[in-house]
């Protein structure tokens, strides 16, 4: 291969990982909350964007190191995640086909959100860029690339990677899996039901906060992107199989890659079209996903 | 209240129905005639009275029938566009109305088509993703629609005979078209189609079982249904004079369906009064529109968490079924 088609190889695929574990991490967040307490998040997007938000305010306008800005937002999420669970989720947990109240739920949490951006943050930028965690550029044979991209990819790997350890492995992990199979069953072996429900729904959300982190430290975004993130997350829950988080890491990946390769060759309008058409097939002939036990 | 009665109109029937119904007619006429020295009010009447149409329609799928079509901001977009490319390529408004609207309504049915297969969550979010491929579809397709930058200037149709209309007899024809919406969902739900409609929202199994044809009754509905927002979308463009993609997207969908929910779906009224505080209520805002979307956006939950029958339930106690959970409770269970 020419140097040139190498650079356009080695872009499309570090770009590829990039988004693929950003989509992994978000959607993950998004099943998580779905496969345990039946929420299907749409608001997930307006969150994604909040944790970038305010990882912006806290390095470009109070001067914070970006890695301690990344650990505070993502710590933010979680008594943020708490208050709401509280507030509104909770009172649903009993109810029967919750699903499409929570959706119409967080469609209003995605409304309200969207207006309080558009009335702050919009007013004050339209582009937003967070400096770099690290500096330096790496060349990997002719191509470079920042180390700061290397970074939010080694750390997106790594958190999915704990992830992943955590809901396998771990006690919680565990209980979190049993109450998804079936929730009577798990709580007369001991599994403390509604706790384990708010728990998912924090770690869901710190999950959908660290991909917004990560995002922003990588890519520098605008407030469209909470809507276009939203939907190509419910759309990767959906055709890898709500509440697989495997199916979630899976497709997740491949829709980085189709995003990275659609936008050298075609427009990201053909990339959003092929997306959403994917999730209907899916929808309508087997509803359950492609990584559903 | 009174029981059952022979008489096809009853004393019940005359109080429920007619009376409420000759109110609304005269204020849909004579607000926008009493606030015609003020264009800009008389403008808000006009908007809110297109909203009436629409959120009709959304009650008769949403409130009747038991589903949540968030694409039907699109469906509208579709007659629009429509007819706003047939007008200006020389056809007649009034017969780029109708067949805008049979339009949508044809794209209304056919998308409607995965209602039948699934329930509650999945087809609401179904018809999200159709909304959304809509939207991008308007973006897309610059060539008819003029991209993202949206068609200005429509002019208001002349008459049918020639010479022009002016906005306020606008208004009136605005008015003509809510009032007709409101009747025919009377006819409806007073007919056994609209009796039907009710036993699917209540348990499409059950309903199928009872020898009702709901595949044929959802495509009714939503063959209904999508002429109402149609027929709002091809009057509300030459109203407006611009419309973008942004004026039929997902956004809208919810306000319409909010409309609905927070007046009392399933109720002839609740929609209608829904809009009526809904719609100015942007206007009022002003430059602060976007607060618009914060105070929608709390209503929405505040629906869902403290009225899921809407303010109609919290002003009559009546024997009428209305739903004691979350909306959404009718659908039985999601597409397993």
């Amino acid at each position: 291969m020419s140097n040139a088609n190498w650079i356009l190889f080695l872009s499309t695929l570090s770009t590829g990982l990039i988004l693929g574990s950003i989509f992994s991490l978000v959607a993950a967040g998004v099943t998580i909350v779905y496969g345990s307490i039946w929420m299907p998040n749409a608001a997930n997007g307006q969150f994604f964007l909040l944790a970038a938000l305010f990882g912006w305010t806290l390095t470009v306008s109070w001067g914070i190191h970006p890695a301690i800005a990344a650990i505070l937002v993502i710590g933010i999420s979680v008594p943020l995640s708490y208050a709401l669970e509280i507030l509104l989720i909770r009172r649903f947990y009993d109810v029967p086909n919750r699903n499409i109240s929570y959706f119409v739920l967080s469609l209003g949490i995605t409304q309200i959100l969207a207006g309080i951006f558009s009335l702050t943050y919009g007013q004050w930028s339209d582009q937003f860029q967070l400096p770099p965690l690290v500096s330096g550029i790496t060349f990997i044979g002719p191509f470079p690339i920042a180390n700061n991209r290397l970074a939010v990819l080694g750390l997106a790997v790594a958190i999915l990677a704990g992830l992943f350890l955590l809901l396998r492995y771990h006690r919680y992990g565990r209980a979190l899996r049993a109450v998804f199979q079936n929730r009577d069953a798990a709580a007369l072996r001991g599994v403390n039901v509604k706790a384990s429900y708010s728990l998912s729904f924090a770690l869901g959300n710190a999950v959908i906060f660290a991909g917004g982190i990560l995002f922003a430290l990588a890519y520098s975004f605008d407030l469209t992107v909470a809507w276009t993130m939203a939907i190509t997350a419910f759309a990767i829950m959906i055709i890898g199989g709500p509440g697989s988080v495997l199916g979630a890491l899976v497709v997740g990946m491949v829709f980085g890659f189709t995003q990275a390769i659609v936008s050298v060759v075609a427009s990201p309008t053909i990339a959003a079209f092929s997306y959403l058409g994917a999730m209907l097939v899916i929808l309508l002939f087997k509803p359950s996903g492609l990584f559903a036990k | 209240m009174t029981g059952p009665t022979s008489t096809t109109l009853s004393v019940h029937d005359w109080k429920r129905t007619v009376v409420p119904l000759g109110v609304f007619a005269v204020l849909a006429f004579a607000v926008p005639v009493a606030l015609s020295g003020n264009r800009y009010l008389a403008f808000v009447a006009g908007i809110t009275l297109i909203h009436i149409l629409w959120a009709s329609g959304m009650n008769l799928l949403y409130g009747y029938t038991g589903l949540m079509p968030l694409m039907f901001a699109g469906i509208a977009g579709i007659s629009a566009y429509f007819a706003v490319d047939l007008t200006s390529s020389g056809w007649s408004f009034w017969i780029a109305l109708p067949l805008g609207a049979l339009m949508a309504s044809v794209a209304g049915t056919i998308l409607g088509l995965p209602s039948l297969r699934l329930k509650g969550f999945y087809f609401t979010l179904c018809s999200l993703v159709i909304q959304t491929v809509i939207t991008l579809g308007f973006v897309y397709f610059a060539g008819l629609t003029n991209g993202d930058t949206g068609i200005s200037q429509i002019p208001l149709p002349t008459a049918p005979g020639g010479g022009t209309i002016s906005p306020a007899v606008f208004d009136l024809i605005l008015a003509t078209a809510a009032v007709i919406g409101v009747v025919v969902l009377i006819a409806i739900t007073r007919s056994s189609l609209g009796k039907r409609l009710v036993a699917i929202r209540e348990d499409d199994e059950l309903a199928e079982m009872l020898g009702i044809n709901v595949t044929r009754y959802k495509m009714t509905a939503f063959f209904i249904g999508s002429l109402f927002a149609g027929v709002g979308g091809a009057l509300y463009a030459p109203y407006i004079g611009f419309i973008s993609p942004r004026s039929f997207d997902v956004l809208i969908s919810m306000n319409i369906w909010l409309m609905v929910a927070f007046g009392g779906r399933g109720t002839i009224w609740g929609p209608v009064v829904g809009a009526v505080i809904l719609v100015p209520l942007s206007f009022l805002l002003q430059e602060y529109y976007t607060v618009k979307d914060v105070i929608y956006g709390l209503l929405i939950i505040a629906v869902i968490v403290l009225m899921p029958g809407g303010i109609a339930s919290g002003l009559k106690r009546t024997a009428r079924p209305i739903e004691a959970a979350a909306p959404g409770m009718a659908e039985r269970r999601g597409a397993k």
